[in-house]
């Protein structure tokens, strides 16, 4: 009883030691999930067509791109080396010069106003921040086998300093004709991160901005869905799309931790309550959207969800938050709604998105971690892009979180604030303005403002300790190659 | 010769041969050039009730890389690269079996200004008709051994065919005739026929 009670008060205790680690995971993972959208020239080079057939202007996907990406990155015109059986089934088809290309982005970011300096002294961090480079990627990207092919991506990250795993999408893709010469594409995708494998720019893997500063503020609040698990889980996706149009796709998503170690054994796994946010079983995935096309419009409409039962875990080796029991139940759902319209002057493309995320969190609650068992969260992204001749193009973009107040998921403490909540509240509002210039259709200059109206559930003293929404600001200047 | 050959194909194609193609065209093709070759988007051309030979001339061009317009190096000359004379002739074959159909009809005074430059061409500007070579209906021919065939030209799309007359005009896209034809035709002229072209039904 005593030595119960003891383990008790440990674990409480622990739990509020390990609040900002909490906090700290829920920034991480948004900063982690900041969208990292990319093109891809080994597509290019193995099928023969130039940048403009799949993207209006990189990364985002034209109708063509989208059918390429859902036949299985398949089309394939490069020599190959092939063998076949005795009844003339392929038993091998594989291009001889391997699909590989590389991205790098080299950036500089400006703060509008300094951060307190971490030392607790008066003085203020550095205003401006050169990542060279910010991300260097490596991708194979292309056919694999008759009917396989894969986007994977390594990526260096100054932030992270190593190299790690990035969004990888590896699918089986058949089609077939059906009565009154419609078409259905089928097929399934392994892949890394709810949305990776989906055919819109909407979506939280390859929605705007593709491209962000990894060395500014982010505010507390996403919804899982919204990146906070990518490259952290395995998922397996049916898919299957008729006619081109009506598209639909469902799938389960298991944690599938990187670097993440159990402590007895130094191996991969098993998983323990030192782990932290660990699905429990496998999360349910679902996505239906239905595209039309008339005389160089593109609109599409679309709804996609999941389920996410995870265990905060977190602990550590002398006091671990056990993988079992209650959980944390996040049941995210959202619309979606693109437009296009591509000609060889003009391109305009709107894409929105609301998720909405309601939450049950038992288990945080039972820790100590939260204020409320039942939290919500929406967030909103509407984003209007304009290009002439695939060179100049600029794009305005608005953003807003909103949910109920919880004041231990988005707590006003500790000093010196600025990733904290004077209210409690996840309100998060701004803008996001944008301007390109492509020299060369993988060569992307931009130029990008930030805006935020609303950080943390406030505008003026948002932190509690002086710092004002609109402080967290920022400008990003970006040298964007792919090749 | 090498079209006479993949015609010879194109008629002794088997069904297994014409599954083949319609598979390419309706999993490859119709992602641009829409199904049936009713293209969505005015970029991408018409292939609906279009030539075979006129088809399998340019597929073969895309193939040698010998047709230069910007949309031919960006898209076709990929597409185009891994197919074969039989391949090339069985989407000829699907597409010119395709029911065509009339476009958009735009402005009638402009319709009216483009079937009079069709029809009897424009002395002023030394263009010869149009439709003395693509037919009195702009259904293009096939030709035949010794005369040259025409792409059909009616229900084309506007934009597509003014990149073509402009990509002729400036040599992109080589064509002696076409060239000989575009090069002293005015924007408002081809305006005025392509969207009489497009207009025209079957």
């Amino acid at each position: 009883m005593t030595q119960n009670a003891s383990s008790v008060v440990r674990q409480v205790s622990h739990v509020k030691r390990m609040r900002n680690l909490w906090i700290f995971q829920i920034i991480f993972s948004f900063v982690v999930a900041t969208p990292v959208a990319h093109a891809v020239p080994s597509f290019a080079r193995q099928t023969g067509m130039a940048c403009e057939a799949c993207h209006t202007v990189f990364p985002e996907l034209t109708h063509f791109g989208r059918m390429f990406k859902a036949n299985g990155y398949t089309l394939n015109n490069l020599k190959q080396v092939r063998d076949i059986d005795a009844a003339k089934q392929e038993l091998l088809t594989l291009s001889s010069l391997p699909p590989i290309s590389a991205m790098i982005q080299i950036s500089d970011s400006w703060l509008k106003s300094p951060l307190p300096d971490g030392t607790g002294a008066p003085a203020r961090s550095q205003t401006s921040t050169a990542g060279f480079p910010q991300q260097l990627s490596i991708f194979y990207a292309g056919k694999v086998a008759p009917h396989v092919g894969a986007m994977i991506q390594l990526t260096y990250a100054n932030d992270s300093g190593t190299i790690g795993i990035d969004n990888t999408d590896v699918r089986f893709s058949n089609s077939m004709l059906l009565p009154h010469e419609s078409s259905l594409i089928y097929g399934i995708s392994l892949n890394n991160n709810p949305t990776v494998s989906d055919l819109w720019n909407t979506t939280p893997a390859w929605g705007f901005p593709y491209a962000a500063s990894n060395a500014t503020v982010s505010p507390l609040a996403a919804t899982q869905i919204d990146g906070a698990l990518a490259q952290d889980v395995a998922g397996l996706t049916a898919y299957a799309m008729w006619n081109e149009s009506l598209y639909g796709e469902v799938g389960a998503y298991r944690s599938a931790k990187q670097g993440v170690l159990n402590p007895i054994t130094g191996a991969a796994g098993p998983l323990d309550g030192t782990a932290s946010n660990v699905i429990d079983g496998a999360a349910p995935y679902g996505r239906v959207a239905y595209e039309y096309q008339w005389r160089g419009h593109d609109i599409e409409v679309g709804l996609y969800g999941a389920t996410f039962k995870l265990f905060p875990g977190g602990g550590t080796t002398s006091a671990p938050a056990a993988l079992s029991g209650p959980v944390n139940e996040f049941r995210d759902l959202a619309e979606d709604i693109q437009y296009q319209y591509i000609a060889d002057q003009h391109l305009l493309s709107v894409a929105a998105t609301r998720i909405h995320e309601s939450m049950r969190l038992d288990a945080s609650l039972a820790a100590g971690t939260v204020s409320h068992a039942n939290d919500d969260l929406t967030t909103t992204r509407v984003t209007g892009t304009y290009y002439f001749r695939r060179k100049f193009g600029a794009s305005i973009s608005h953003f807003s979180t909103t949910g109920s107040a919880d004041t231990g998921m988005y707590p006003g403490g500790p000093a010196p604030g600025v990733i904290t909540s004077a209210n409690g509240s996840p309100d998060t509002k701004g803008w996001i303005v944008e301007a390109n210039y492509l020299p060369w259709l993988n060569t992307k200059i931009s130029l990008q403002y930030t805006t935020y109206t609303q950080f943390n559930g406030g505008s003026g003293n948002y932190d509690g300790f002086g710092r004002d929404a609109s402080a967290n600001g920022s400008t990003y200047l970006l040298f964007w190659l792919a090749f | 010769m090498l079209l006479g050959l993949s015609l010879a194909h194109a008629e002794d194609m088997d069904a297994s041969g014409r599954l083949a193609a319609e598979r390419v065209a309706i999993g490859t093709c119709a992602n641009c050039h829409g199904p049936q070759g009713h293209s969505y988007s005015p970029k991408f051309p018409v292939l609906a009730g279009q030539q075979a030979t006129y088809l399998i001339a340019q597929l073969q061009e895309f193939k040698a890389q010998s047709r230069g317009d910007a949309d031919a190096l960006g898209y076709m000359w990929g597409m185009a690269a891994p197919l074969d004379d039989g391949e090339i002739a069985g989407l000829a074959d699907y597409y010119s079996r395709q029911t065509p159909r009339a476009g958009l009809v735009g402005d009638a005074a402009l319709i009216a200004r483009g079937k009079d430059i069709y029809q009897n061409g424009d002395g002023a500007h030394g263009i010869p008709p149009c439709g003395a070579c693509h037919g009195p209906a702009a259904a293009g021919t096939p030709g035949s051994e010794g005369a040259a065939g025409f792409p059909r030209l009616a229900g084309q799309h506007v934009q597509y065919l003014m990149k073509q007359l402009r990509s002729f005009q400036n040599n992109m896209r080589n064509v002696a005739v076409m060239h000989g034809v575009a090069a002293g035709l005015p924007v408002g002229d081809m305006q005025a026929v392509a969207n009489y072209l497009q207009s025209l039904g079957p």
